[in-house]
């Protein structure tokens, strides 16, 4: 078997490219949402991508756009749902991102397009086409140049929103830049693993990291490494295993994290039983 | 007219397919208001996902695909439950770790072992072309995780509320955990047929908090929730022969079209109450002290908390 | 379902619990209550109050030792509903569908069948509970619809539904009015003198000596214990509190004639208002620091 087949045809390389450009970007938002615990916003607003997928198809917008709508209209939904009753917030948010969902998939079955579900869902890194490409490195370039612009804001509203605001912070901008900027990251993502698998690539690098460091920099640094080496290894391996590319990135990336969970230095499971005795 | 509204009764199919959803639709929502209440529907949407791999592993070697589906779904808790006590991660996060991974791997297994279970069939059910051993399974596990509800829904209702109080009462509080889990992944397994993967945590969600807005009694919720899983189940699978479309979708879209109503309408927490009760508050404010400035004040951010 | 036969009793016997980081959270703890008896719980936030109610609880093994309920294993007790508890209002979940009512009748799960389904003997006992803590006319209110001292008292009905001779309360004052804390002072004399043990935890050090007879000073191991009089001393307190405690120095003339010399406050969290002869408010020399809590004006 040769080892450097998959780097001599251009799309394995181009999807290796890719993936790592996308991993770093959700890798980089992982680590807020895993210390806010917005796991599953991550999730919702993923899956509440679909009707905007399938709306900006029929109304001739990029698929991009679309999507980011519908994101971010999810999850403002359920800020205001939970804010004027008394349903828990993680009850609203699976009441409308499955609502969001279905609608989509409905409007998915009536409408005959070209998009294919299948692609929306689990990604089709290996086939990306030229004008989703161009969608995909704005979206990630332009998400992650904001969140390193503004990490320090960003890390102080996560920890303390209180705080942020008597300083002058202003948390309603944060929460909704914060929202938009998953919203961007989960479009950006959407062509590489698909709507179903990206919450993955948005809570496993900042739980790697977690484990692996208490500095929040550093946090960044080792989730985005961990997330580029999982998006790259995925994409080769899938290769010869003629895998699922999107599945495959996820489980190399679960593989890592089974791997800090054991010998993390000082969080793993070995080092925290020899102070347990 | 009339002829062309019975017209889905004249299929077997689409006869199979409705009773199968309202039965599961009424399950899922009896379940639904003890997960809305335990605050535990990311576990739902977790245990709906996490059993895909189940489901592949059972369609390769040939097995029933409830059992697979039922043993992953346990698994994926168990060691969601360990990782979460052995490391400093929250709860949610340590979820979302586990069920992805459990969801890729299933989706790996299908993509490299393609076989006789389309993943589009897993994701989003297939109701209407269930097979009739199918039917026997899910009739099966939907029935017993009802009469296991029936039976012990007060002991759950107990847990769910003040779980220190359960264990000074002698019961078993670590068993009534692992039974709503078991629960949870019996029913998605039954809902996967219907709703598919993705959709399943809308019945085990949706039904529960829509009757939480219309009651203060949770007797009356589970009435109410369970009526709404069923009437939206047939009506869903009734309504998609005419629509065309997904059955899991058409179901999904009722129950979150009945929500919005009860949200905006239901008579003490609807959204209207509110605001009567709050022009109301105005009016006696505004008569006792009429040098008050107007207008509501713009609400805190509790969002951002 | 209690069995009146038995001595009733409570022997925390050498028991070191720790959590698994590591953490030790109580260390060789040794105590003894017997039946008719109202004992505080007395330490600072973190000094293992709450860690104590879940060892005798049966929630936490301890590492070492033994406790032993009426002379039996902490499991049986929880069996036959033994132990009931009272939670602080943190830790309910006040937007949940159930009513008064409702919650009551929970306290009675422990004694019935397999269905949980109320005999007649049930509602007879949650009616009673209701009224014993005067809120029978709230019976069908949702439980977040009442006020911080109504809801300790249906709790509180919780626990007298539920026979259970021993009784924990965990800061049942903090958000409480005054009417409902004399109330719940009455309800708990009454509870001792059926003989039911009562164990309660505060950091309210002014009330304890009012309806407490005996007192448990805990700082990650029992620091003393016994009857009230011998216990709250300000040697032990000084030793429970350390630098926590405020002390109050007073100025002769801030003091009524015939308080003179006599006076001393002790104090974890509070600072007292003083009034002087006049009603104008008096500035209280505050001290945080351990110091001599024998202060000058007893001399």
């Amino acid at each position: 078997m040769d080892w450097l087949e998959p780097f001599r045809y251009s799309f394995m390389v181009d999807a290796m490219l890719i993936g790592a450009l996308v991993g770093t970007v959700c890798a980089v938002l992982s680590c807020y949402l895993v210390l806010k615990g917005w796991s599953l916003m991550g999730d919702a607003i993923s899956h509440a991508v679909l009707p905007g997928v399938v709306g900006a198809y029929l109304l001739g917008l990029p698929l991009a756009v679309g999507a980011f709508v519908t994101g971010l209209l999810c999850a403002t939904a359920t800020g205001w749902v939970k804010a004027n009753t008394r349903i828990k917030e993680d009850t609203v948010m699976g009441i409308i991102f499955t609502g969001l969902f279905a609608l989509g998939l409905v409007m998915f079955t009536k409408v005959q397009t070209d998009v294919h579900l299948n692609h929306i869902l689990f990604g089709n890194i290996l086939g990306i086409e030229r004008s989703s490409k161009i969608q995909t490195l704005v979206a990630a370039i332009l998400t992650l140049a904001i969140v390193l612009t503004l990490r320090r804001d960003l890390l102080l509203y996560c920890f303390d929103p209180t705080h942020a605001r008597t300083i002058g912070l202003n948390t309603q901008v944060l929460y909704y830049l914060l929202l938009a900027l998953l919203a961007g990251t989960i479009v950006a993502a959407l062509q590489a693993v698909g709507i179903l698998l990206v919450v993955a690539m948005l809570i496993t690098p900042g739980c790697i990291a977690h484990l692996l460091t208490d500095r929040f920099d550093r946090m960044l640094i080792v989730a985005a490494l961990s997330s580029i080496f999982s998006c790259v290894a995925g994409v080769y391996v899938s290769f010869f295993l003629d895998a699922a590319p999107g599945a495959s990135m996820v489980l190399v990336q679960a593989l890592l994290f089974a791997l800090a969970f054991v010998f993390a230095p000082r969080h793993g499971l070995i080092a925290s039983r020899r102070v347990r005795g | 007219m009339m002829d062309s509204l019975l017209v889905p009764f004249q299929y077997e199919y689409m006869v199979k397919a409705i009773l199968l959803s309202g039965l599961i639709g009424a399950v899922c929502a009896f379940l639904s208001c003890f997960i809305t209440l335990k605050g535990w529907s990311l576990m739902g949407d977790a245990l709906s996902h996490a059993i895909v791999p189940g489901v592949a592993v059972a369609s390769i070697f040939g097995l029933p695909f409830s059992l697979g589906a039922f043993v992953a779904g346990l698994l994926a808790a168990v060691g969601m439950g360990w990782v979460k006590h052995r490391s400093r991660l929250r709860e949610d996060a340590v979820i979302g770790v586990v069920f992805t991974t459990w969801f890729a791997l299933g989706v790996l297994l299908l993509s490299v072992f393609p076989s006789s279970i389309n993943l589009r069939t897993i994701v989003f059910g297939n109701i209407l072309g269930i097979s009739d051993q199918d039917i026997v399974q899910v009739v099966c596990i939907a029935g017993l995780s009802l009469g296991v509800l029936l039976v012990k829904w007060r002991d759950l209702l107990v847990y769910c509320f003040d779980a220190s109080h359960a264990r000074s009462l002698g019961m078993n509080t670590t068993f009534l955990h692992f039974l709503l889990l078991a629960l949870l992944s019996a029913t998605a397994v039954a809902a996967m047929q219907t709703v598919g993967a993705v959709l399943v945590v809308a019945m085990l969600v949706t039904p529960g908090a829509t009757a939480y807005l219309l009651t203060d009694r949770f007797g009356r919720m589970i009435i109410l929730a369970t009526g709404m899983g069923l009437f939206c189940g047939i009506a869903g699978a009734y309504a998609s022969y005419f629509l065309d479309g997904s059955t899991g979708g058409c179901i999904v879209v009722l129950q979150t079209c009945l929500f919005l109503i009860a949200l905006v309408l239901a008579p003490k927490h609807g959204l209207l109450a509110a605001r009567a009760r709050r022009r109301e508050a105005r009016a006696v404010a505004g008569a006792l002290a009429p040098s008050m400035p107007k207008g509501p004040q713009p609400p805190s951010s509790s969002l951002s908390a | 379902m209690s069995d009146d036969s038995t001595p009733l009793s409570i022997e925390v016997t050498d028991v070191t619990v720790a959590y698994t980081n590591g953490n030790v959270a109580l260390r060789d703890t040794t105590f003894s209550l017997h039946s008719g008896t109202v004992c505080a719980l007395v330490g600072v936030n973190g000094s293992g109050k709450s860690t104590l109610f879940k060892v005798i609880m049966g929630f936490l093994k301890p590492a070492k030792g033994t406790v032993s309920i009426g002379g039996r294993p902490v499991k049986e007790a929880q069996k036959r509903n033994l132990v009931a508890y009272v939670p602080q209002s943190e830790e309910v979940d006040w937007t949940f569908p159930v009513s008064v009512w409702d919650v009551v009748m929970m306290g009675r799960y422990g004694s019935m069948n397999f269905l949980r389904i109320p005999r007649e003997e049930d509602r007879r006992i949650v009616k009673e509970s209701l009224e014993r803590v005067g809120m029978s006319e709230f019976k069908d209110r949702q439980i977040g619809e009442l006020s911080g001292g109504q809801k300790k008292r249906v709790f509180l009905a919780r626990a007298l539904a539920q026979r259970g001779r021993i009784m924990l309360l965990d800061e049942p004052f903090t958000g409480v009015d005054v009417k409902t804390e004399t109330a719940i002072i009455d309800l708990l004399e009454e509870l001792r003198e059926d003989g039911h043990i009562i164990l309660v935890s505060t950091h309210n050090l002014g009330s304890v000596p009012e309806f407490c007879d005996r007192v448990v000073l805990v700082n990650r191991t029992v620091l003393a214990s016994g009857p009230t009089a011998q216990i709250f001393t300000e040697e032990n307190l000084a030793k429970a509190f350390g630098g926590v405690l405020r002390h109050f120095k007073f100025d002769h003339t801030d003091l009524p004639g015939s308080a003179r010399n006599e006076v001393l406050l002790l104090s974890d969290d509070e600072r007292p208002l003083l009034l002087g002869h006049d009603g104008a408010p008096k500035r209280s020399g505050v001290g945080t620091k351990t110091g001599p809590l024998v202060e000058d004006s007893r001399k």
